[in-house]
C-alpha cells in the first residue's frame, strides 16, 4: 500500500482501476456466498436422507436382538448390540450436522420459556452419570443459591451443556476432575447467567482456542480418531449461545485442564 | 390387546420395518405412502385401522393434514401419532395442537414402539405415552 501523499498523484485511471477491481471483488463474494448456500442446503439435504435408512437399519437389528422374531443367542445378541449402538452414534452424528446446517442457513429460531437452569443441569448429570461413573471422573456442581429462573430455548441452552459436559467427560483421561459452577453477574446489559464447566485434562494450547470453535475442526487429528465426533459441537454450542446474545470462551493451557465459560441473560435481552 | 395399525411412511425401507414389528407382536398392519393413500384406507368402514402412525414428510404433502381431514369426515381413529425425524420442540407442539396423541422420534426404539401401540389398543388404559421421546 503507498502512503497516502504518493496517492495525491493517483490518475483518474487509477481510480477507474480501482473500481473495476472493486465491483470484480464485489461478484465474487456474491458467487462465494451462493456457493456457501449451496453447501450448506446440500448438508442439510443429505443428513435428512442418511437418516432414513439408519432408522430401518436400527429397527431391523432390534427386532431381532430383542427376540421379536424368536429367539437369539448371548453372541449374536451382542453383535447385534454392536450393529444398534453403531447405528445411533452415527445417527447422532448425522442430527449433529443437520443442526449445523440448519444453524448455518439462520433457519433456527430461538424459543423462550421461563426455566430453572438447576433442574435442566441435574438432568443433564443424570444422563451423563454412568459414562462418568465408567471413567472414574469425580464431577462437582456447584450452584449458587437461589439461583434466577432464565428466559431461554431449553433445548439450546442444554445442548449448549450438554456438549461441554459430554467433551469434558470424553476428553479427560481417567479419573479426572469435572465441575460445573454457575453464578449470577450483573453486567452493562443487565443479569445474567455465568456458567464454568471445567475439567484437569491434557489441557488446549492458546492458539487453538479459537480454532475449536470453529465448523469441523479438531486440534488433534489423532484425538478425532480417537473420539469419534464430527468437529461440529462446539461450533454449534457457540451459534447456540450468540442466538442468546452471550458469549463463550476458553481458558486452558497444555496440562493445565480446560475452563469453558458461557454467559446467559437471564431476560432473554440482547444488545 | 391387538388391533388395526395403520403406518403412514413414505420409505419402504422404514415401513417394512415397522410393519415387521407390529406384525410380529400381533397386530394387523396397512401401509400408506401418500396422504391420498392414507385417506383411502378410511373409505372403507369395515375395517377402519385404530391406531395411526404419520410420518410428516410425505410426497403429496403434511402428515398432519391426514388427521385434520379424518376429523373433518368424523373418521379419525381414536389415537393419531406422529412419527417425526426431527427433535423440535415446534414440530411437537404442532402435532400436539393438531390433535395428536404422542409425538415419537425416529427411530422408536423397536421394544418402545412394540410396547405403545399394544398398550393404545386398549381403550380403558388411557393411552399410554412415551417417555423417553420428543
Amino acid at each position: 500500500m503507498n502512503h497516502p501523499q504518493a496517492d495525491q498523484h493517483m490518475s483518474l485511471d487509477h481510480v477507474a482501476a480501482l473500481e473495476a477491481r472493486v465491483s470484480e471483488y464485489g461478484r465474487e463474494l456474491a458467487l462465494l456466498r451462493e456457493r456457501q448456500s449451496l453447501d450448506t442446503r446440500f448438508l442439510a439435504n443429505i443428513s435428512h436422507d442418511l437418516r432414513t435408512p439408519l432408522t430401518a437399519i436400527i429397527t431391523h437389528a432390534e427386532i431381532m436382538r430383542d427376540e421379536i422374531l424368536g429367539p437369539v443367542s448371548p453372541r449374536q445378541r451382542d453383535s447385534l448390540t454392536g450393529i444398534i449402538n453403531s447405528g445411533r452414534q452415527l445417527l447422532e452424528m448425522v442430527g449433529e450436522i443437520l443442526t449445523h446446517a440448519r444453524a448455518a442457513a439462520h433457519q433456527i429460531a430461538v424459543d423462550r420459556v421461563e426455566f430453572s437452569l438447576e433442574e435442566l443441569l441435574e438432568s443433564l448429570v443424570d444422563l451423563n452419570q454412568s459414562l462418568i461413573d465408567r471413567k472414574g471422573h469425580t464431577l462437582e456442581v456447584d450452584i449458587q443459591p437461589r439461583l434466577p429462573r432464565v428466559f431461554a430455548d431449553r433445548d439450546k441452552v442444554g445442548h449448549i451443556l450438554s456438549n461441554l459436559l459430554g467433551n469434558a467427560v470424553q476428553f479427560t483421561p481417567d479419573n479426572g476432575r469435572i465441575w460445573i459452577i454457575v453464578r449470577t453477574t450483573t453486567g452493562e446489559l443487565g443479569q445474567f447467567l455465568l456458567v464454568e464447566v471445567g475439567d484437569n485434562g491434557i489441557g488446549v494450547a492458546p492458539e487453538h482456542h479459537e480454532l475449536i470453535f470453529q465448523e469441523f475442526a479438531q486440534v488433534d487429528a489423532s484425538t478425532s480418531r480417537q473420539h469419534h465426533g464430527t468437529g461440529l459441537g462446539l461450533s454449534i454450542a457457540r451459534r447456540f449461545v450468540e442466538l442468546h446474545h452471550g458469549r463463550i470462551w476458553l481458558e486452558s493451557a497444555p496440562g493445565a485442564g480446560s475452563r469453558f465459560y458461557f454467559t446467559l441473560p437471564v431476560h432473554g435481552e440482547g444488545p | 390387546m391387538y388391533g388395526h395399525v395403520l403406518i403412514v411412511e413414505d420409505n419402504a425401507l422404514v415401513s417394512s420395518a415397522m410393519r415387521i414389528l407390529l406384525e410380529a407382536t400381533g397386530h394387523t398392519v396397512t401401509e400408506a405412502a401418500t396422504t391420498e393413500q392414507a385417506l383411502a384406507v378410511f373409505d372403507n368402514p369395515d375395517n377402519p385401522p385404530d391406531v395411526a402412525l404419520l410420518d410428516l414428510t410425505l410426497p403429496d404433502g403434511d402428515g398432519l393434514t391426514i388427521l385434520t381431514r379424518l376429523q373433518e369426515l368424523g373418521r379419525a381413529p381414536r389415537i393419531c401419532v406422529a412419527v417425526t425425524g426431527h427433535d423440535d420442540p415446534e414440530v411437537r407442539s404442532r402435532c400436539l395442537a393438531a390433535g395428536c396423541h404422542d409425538v415419537l422420534l425416529k427411530p422408536v426404539p423397536a421394544r418402545e414402539l412394540a410396547r405403545l401401540v399394544t398398550a393404545w389398543m386398549n381403550p380403558d388404559d388411557g393411552g399410554g405415552h412415551s417417555d423417553t421421546i420428543a
